[in-house]
């Protein structure tokens, strides 16, 4: 398993790349943005580290670049700051997840092998259903070519429903799935997401996508 | 804070112009009163007297309006240049806050992540210092995060938003703190039901794992997690059959280093109170009952805008 450390302050780089080493990975080590990036288009790694500061380009940047260049390898980001709006940019440029430094060595592992069982899943990064596109790349969906504004479980309960367009799913399997839930008596969460759902893309010119289905949940139609 | 400076300077120049007026209008109809004196027998006197007092009124109000309008406009002018420096600064104070926490903790970060790398090649009194070394690392960058978060105003904006059910938030918590309770023989007991809010899942979290972490600390025997819903929205409640809050400290117990714990930062529930309030919500300490029972309550979602 190669993975691919893009991180320009060295003492950080070298501990990192020793504990990934630990778990039998081998690691490539980029100390600024711009050979980072190379790095990553070039080069087939099954995952990318990415620094979110970094000297030459910044580390959103690079993922937005190599997104846009159709670039799948899982993105973890590392970032200094705990700002929100960092963690929602990092998100919106593409990376997978990110980890705040500094971070405790098995979360690190954990993110990155969470990460590389996601990669392994040969899985279509553009589902569509009709006139429904998500493009879980880039983080964008569009309906009828007009894009929607969702938030991050939004777009996750949305594109759920779009790779399993025409099935039907009760709230339970719902919450499982796309939720993690660990409550176990009954909460309408379900009904409050599909609602803003609805509302969004009947604002995009989509009536009837997602179809309540009496007595067992909801579906997406196409 | 501009305009609420603007309307209080209003509002006070309002109500002297209003005590004038009302002294200048009850001072000529007593004088009016006394020249008309004679002429009030007839009605023709009452008409006039009363034409003459409307003509008064009319007058001063006709004064007071533009002279209100005026005085508005310098409030705003006086408010805006006596505010805006100090805002300012207080901007200025908040971004060299936060730069001067992120030089910080760049330092701690390379020193925890350099540290867990070399345990991992090290022998097992090395390994215990370098344990040390990392944790150390770790809980001081974690405390200039919350000291961070203390140094500005709870509001909205610094959170994400999304619905969520604290329900969720409360049971998987109790199943965090689970072995805990088991190791420390405490009895955990949860009720959790439903309740959406608007809110920040991770910083929901933080809040909850504080109040536990809070209990958990004080209590003699058990532990109480419960969330839920009544008529004045979602509410979360962790309580202990500790010793309970001494009287002398349930006013400051949310202000920053304040604590019945001596071992503790002080900072945990304080940081608890900066998330339900950044939630427009609250946090209390409750009455009665032994021990201490927290409770933040936060508005419970109201459906989004049109929703349907």
């Amino acid at each position: 398993m190669r993975i691919l450390l893009i991180e320009d302050n060295d003492a950080i780089a070298n501990a990192v790349r020793t504990m990934l080493e630990a778990r039998k990975f081998a690691v490539d080590v980029a100390a600024d943005g711009e050979t980072g990036l190379e790095y990553l288009l070039r080069e087939t790694y099954e995952l990318a580290v990415v620094d979110v500061v970094l000297p030459g380009r910044d580390g959103f940047s690079i993922v937005r670049s190599a997104r846009a260049e159709g670039t799948q390898t899982p993105v973890l980001m590392l970032t200094a700051r705990d700002a929100v709006e960092d963690r929602v940019r990092g998100l919106d440029s593409g990376a997978d997840d990110y980890l705040i430094k500094p971070f405790v060595e098995d979360e690190l592992i954990a993110r990155v092998n969470a990460l590389l069982r996601r990669g392994e899943r040969p899985i279509n990064d553009r589902p569509a259903a009709g006139k429904l596109l998500v493009d879980t790349g880039s983080r964008e969906a569009r309906y009828d070519g007009v894009p929607l504004e969702l938030g991050t479980t939004e777009f996750r309960l949305l594109e759920f429903l779009t790779r399993n367009a025409g099935i039907a799913f009760t709230r339970a399997q719902l919450l499982e799935r796309v939720w993690d839930y660990e409550f176990e008596g009954s909460s309408n969460i379900v009904d409050v997401y599909v609602s803003q759902l609805r509302r969004k893309l009947r604002a995009a010119g989509g009536a009837d996508v997602i179809e309540t289905v009496w007595g067992v949940g909801y579906k997406l139609t196409a | 804070m501009i305009v609420r400076l603007t309307a209080i300077y209003t509002a006070i120049f309002a109500a002297v112009l209003a005590a004038i007026s009302g002294y200048a209008y009850w001072f000529f109809a007593a004088q009016y009163r006394a020249l008309l004196a004679p002429a009030l027998e007839t009605p023709e006197g009452q008409t006039g007297l009363r034409t003459a007092l409307a003509h008064v009124l009319t007058t001063i109000v006709a004064a007071d309006v533009p002279v209100l309008v005026v005085v508005a406009t310098l409030a705003y002018v006086l408010a805006r240049a006596s505010l805006t420096p100090l805002l300012e600064a207080r901007a200025r104070e908040q971004q060299f806050a936060a730069d001067a926490a992120h030089e910080l903790r760049s330092p701690l970060a390379t020193i925890a992540t350099v540290a867990q790398a070399a345990r991992l090649r090290s022998d097992e009194t090395t390994r215990e210092a370098l344990d040390t070394i990392a944790r150390t690392a770790l809980d001081a960058s974690a405390l200039i995060g919350d000291l961070l978060t203390l140094a500005r105003e709870p509001r909205p904006g610094l959170l994400q938003s999304e619905p969520v059910d604290i329900a969720n938030i409360a049971a998987s918590c109790a199943r965090e703190f689970a072995d805990r309770a088991a190791s420390a023989r405490l009895d955990l007991r949860v009720r959790a039901s439903s309740a959406i809010v608007q809110g920040d899942e991770r910083r929901l979290r933080e809040l909850t794992r504080n109040l536990l972490e809070n209990a958990f600390k004080h209590a003699k025997s058990s532990v109480s997690l419960e969330s839920g819903a009544d008529e004045r929205g979602a509410f979360l409640r962790v309580g202990d059959d500790g010793d309970g809050v001494a009287p002398i400290l349930r006013d400051r117990i949310f202000q920053r280093h304040e604590t019945n714990d001596p071992g503790g930062s002080g900072l945990g529930l304080a940081i608890a109170s900066w998330i339900a309030h950044a939630h427009d919500g609250t946090l209390a300490l409750e009455d009665g009952g032994g021990g201490a029972a927290f409770v933040a309550r936060i508005p419970a979602y109201s459906g989004g805008q049109n929703a349907r």
